[in-house]
């Protein structure tokens, strides 16, 4: 059936194509015996390519399609992957590539771009709030990272023993996670509210004199504490979760040994768990800093950047540069900033990676 | 082969990106054109205008004003767009962005918001439909005057709101005091708010109260005349910050970060009725009316109005003002129509419409102020009636190219100040710093 397809093609060759079959043939056959006299590696390669490319040309014209098999083949390959990969050139990859660009121009979204090269980065050395948002957008991160990590560890911990009520427990610490972050963000400003908040009347009646009450969210020097308490709070749960996997994938025969050589819950902890959640650690520690350099809305919730500029975070200050000044290219150029940060930061952690999360 | 494939999709998508971004170059510029003879509502094709707005459940006269205009205009169907009162100027300049937009009639919230959409090439110049329409602005007061960016106007004015002192007469009535004036300078005005505070705990009543914005604190320093809020020496401001961080250092006011920290509202504030004197613009009178009417406000019943306090040597009646306006978007498919319609709202009819509602319009005339101060629900004495009564009006906020740049500045150094973070001194050495080297 195949054969007389392709019998009933060649028939229908016109004159002119018959004559370049032949041609093309006659090449082929030149090119084979040549090459069989080569004997320098590269002139050798050249010919076979284009032996290659003849036999194609042959090929194509005897079976008159214009897509080969292959080109076929490795179409549908690229149309199964197209759906996800479209997807992500249109929304992620574009949008990056385009505040590349925008960051060395000048833009407020409506009229014509114009380019004034590296004017945005030099802007940003003159900035006082450029500066104060960097300085607290890392401070927030290091302190958010390694308290979270302790808690979620700890937690996970506590609740991965038989403890009465632990399921009742485990949902409890879940719970914050999966609330409505608006609405958390208001019962904590109501907690830590300076004049009758409970967290101040518990601390009044400690002894803590009215005057020396942090002024918490309000309070240049306590606000980002309440924030990055608030972050703690709120995520933990969700670390703790994964630690807790973790945890149930470490076998329990090796506590068992532990115990019959007579080793002590430190022992077991320092010697057993940690080193065999290494890997867990690594991408909690990963996917954390990531989102802690992405910090925005706890901070819109809580404290609005303020006082002044003492919660002010990166992306915060974009956003108030690009969508309230509407200053997109200088917006752009302090996204490149953010960008370049968490680059490094991911970087080095990568290649922590090899020494931790295989081991 | 597939590396090839990829960085010509990846071209291919960031020229198009491109392309799309910056395709309006050409129409915008020929935004001043003159409205082209034959407008489209004088046909009867059915049109739809979308007109922006915010908080459409509580503002009593967008729907009057739709229902009287389609009344009159069969063809035309106007339809509201919510975009939220939070973070409405923002969400709006969001919209008009790459002239696509949809909407036809955008409602301009404030001064900073609008000077960035006349930046933008967003707005519709208006001169020449106001030429055709034969408008007379001098209806305004002057208020147009002060939004003309570049010779020309791309919005009109339909409310025009103006700060007051409102005040709590039951708490005078109780502490035995006179109700305040309405020609107090700031001295009589800190005195009388000292008076009625009452700081026995539990039983506290607070003599004033400032909301926790700006305006409410930093604008009482422009109403001299003499300095700006855009003029980049903010030294003027010294000696009202004194007198209100003296205020809440002495319990007469509420503590700013408490405030600012349980977001508590001016209306529920005031509300609360242990808040003897609050200064806040006219759209709370409205408001008041409705809530102590629908019952909602069981603390407080009897209220009044009287003038701003006044600096020493100024006139009474000095004040801050907030303006309302319409403008026709550039991408409208149909300016014509939605100039009709915007005509109509900031024209004295549209007036009597909104006046009706309680609501202050931008054209303020004798019958407009006595169709408020006669409503029901407002405050009977000749005084609170007299407080509606202007001299000079300050916009809060003056067209400037950098003015959302200095807004930004100016929140920080506020918050900052009154919040006790910084000194006086630091938050006008900052304000200063920051604003001048904007203005370089």
């Amino acid at each position: 059936m195949e054969n007389k397809n392709k019998e009933s093609k060649i028939r229908q060759l016109t004159d002119k194509q018959k004559t370049e079959l032949a041609e093309l043939e006659a090449t082929l056959i030149g090119l084979i015996d040549c090459v069989q006299t080569i004997s320098v590696s590269k002139e050798k390669e050249k010919v076979l390519s284009n032996i290659a490319k003849t036999q194609k040309k042959i090929k194509h014209i005897k079976l008159g399609g214009i897509l080969s098999k292959e080109t076929k083949r490795n179409l549908v390959a690229y149309s199964f992957i197209a759906p996800n990969f479209i997807g992500f050139m249109v929304f992620t990859l574009g949008p990056i590539m385009f505040a590349f660009l925008l960051s060395f121009m000048k833009w407020d979204g409506n009229n014509a771009m114009d380019f004034v090269g590296i004017n945005n980065f030099l802007r940003l050395t003159d900035d006082v709030r450029f500066k104060a948002a960097f300085v607290n957008t890392v401070v927030y991160s290091l302190a958010t990272v390694p308290l979270t990590l302790l808690f979620a560890l700890g937690l996970a911990i506590i609740l991965n023993q038989k403890v009465k009520f632990r399921n009742v427990f485990r949902t409890a610490s879940f719970f914050p996670y999966v609330a409505s972050l608006v609405a958390v963000a208001a019962v904590w400003n109501m907690l830590f509210s300076p004049a009758n908040g409970p967290v101040n009347m518990l601390l009044a009646n400690l002894g803590v004199a009215v005057k020396n009450l942090p002024k918490w969210a309000a309070d240049k020097h306590f606000a980002m504490l309440t924030v990055i308490l608030f972050s703690v709070w709120k995520s933990m749960g969700y670390y703790m979760v994964i630690y807790l996997a973790g945890l149930q994938g470490i076998s329990a025969e090796m506590y068992e040994a532990a115990s019959l050589d007579g080793a002590n819950s430190w022992q077991k902890f320092k010697s057993i768990t940690w080193p065999m959640l290494q890997p867990t650690t690594f991408f909690v520690v990963v996917i954390l800093t990531i989102n802690c350099f992405k910090v925005y809305d706890q901070i819109y919730m809580i404290t609005q950047g303020g006082p002044g500029t003492s919660t002010l975070v990166l992306v915060y200050h974009i956003y108030d540069t690009a969508f309230k000044s509407w200053d997109l290219g200088y917006a752009s150029a302090i996204s490149v900033v953010l960008f370049l940060l968490v680059l490094i930061v991911t970087l080095v952690q990568f290649k922590g990676e090899k020494k931790y999360a295989n081991s | 082969m597939k590396r090839r494939i990829c960085i010509i999709l990846v071209f291919v998508l960031l020229l198009t990106a491109l392309a799309g971004c910056s395709n309006n170059k050409g129409k915008t510029t020929g935004g001043s054109a003159a409205p082209t003879s034959g407008g489209d509502n004088s046909t009867n094709e059915p049109i739809t205008l979308k007109w922006s707005v915010w908080d459409i459940n509580s503002t009593t006269y967008y729907q009057p004003l739709i229902d009287t205009y389609e009344a009159a205009h069969e063809n035309v169907k106007i339809e509201m767009v919510d975009l939220g009162s939070a973070d409405y100027m923002t969400v709006l300049a969001t919209e008009l962005t790459g002239n696509d937009s949809d909407i036809d009639i955008a409602t301009i919230k404030d001064i900073p918001g609008y000077a960035t959409l006349v930046e933008k090439n967003a707005l519709e110049p208006l001169n020449s439909y106001i030429k055709t329409a034969g408008i007379d602005v001098s209806v305004y007061g002057g208020i147009t005057n002060q939004i003309i960016i570049n010779d020309r106007l791309y919005a009109l004015p339909f409310r025009s709101d103006f700060w007051v002192l409102f005040y709590n007469k039951e708490i005078f009535d109780a502490a035995g005091v006179d109700y305040p004036t309405n020609d107090m300078t700031f001295e009589q005005y800190d005195e009388l708010a000292r008076k009625v505070t009452n700081t026995t705990l539990g039983a506290q009543g607070y003599g004033a109260h400032y909301h926790t914005w700006r305006s409410a604190v930093q604008l009482f320093g422009i109403l001299d005349g003499k300095n700006s809020i855009v003029g980049g020496n903010y030294d003027f401001l010294k000696p009202y910050y004194e007198l209100v961080l003296k205020q809440q250092e002495d319990q007469v006011v509420q503590d700013y970060a408490t405030l600012k920290t349980s977001s508590l509202h001016y209306s529920g504030a005031f509300a609360q009725g242990n808040v003897a004197m609050m200064n806040m613009g006219t759209w709370f009178i409205p408001t008041l009316i409705e809530k102590i009417d629908s019952g909602e406000y069981t603390d407080i019943s009897k209220w009044g109005l009287a003038k701003y306090p006044h600096a020493e040597g100024v006139e009474p009646g000095s004040t801050l003002a907030t303006i309302t306006s319409l403008a026709v978007t550039t991408a409208s498919k149909h300016k014509e129509a939605a100039f009709d319609f915007l005509e109509f709202i900031t024209s004295s009819e549209g007036a009597k419409v909104i006046a009706s509602t309680g609501t202050i319009p931008a054209i303020k005339t004798e019958a407009v102020i006595e169709s408020i101060s006669s409503m029901e629900g407002f405050p009977e004495d000749e005084g609170s009636a007299e407080a509606l009564q202007t001299a000079n009006t300050y916009l809060e906020m003056p067209v400037h190219v950098n003015s959302s740049e200095i807004e930004t500045i100016l929140n920080t150094a506020h918050d900052n100040i009154m919040s006790g973070n910084a000194t006086i001194e630091e938050g006008i050495e900052y304000m200063n710093t920051e604003v001048g080297k904007l203005l370089q």
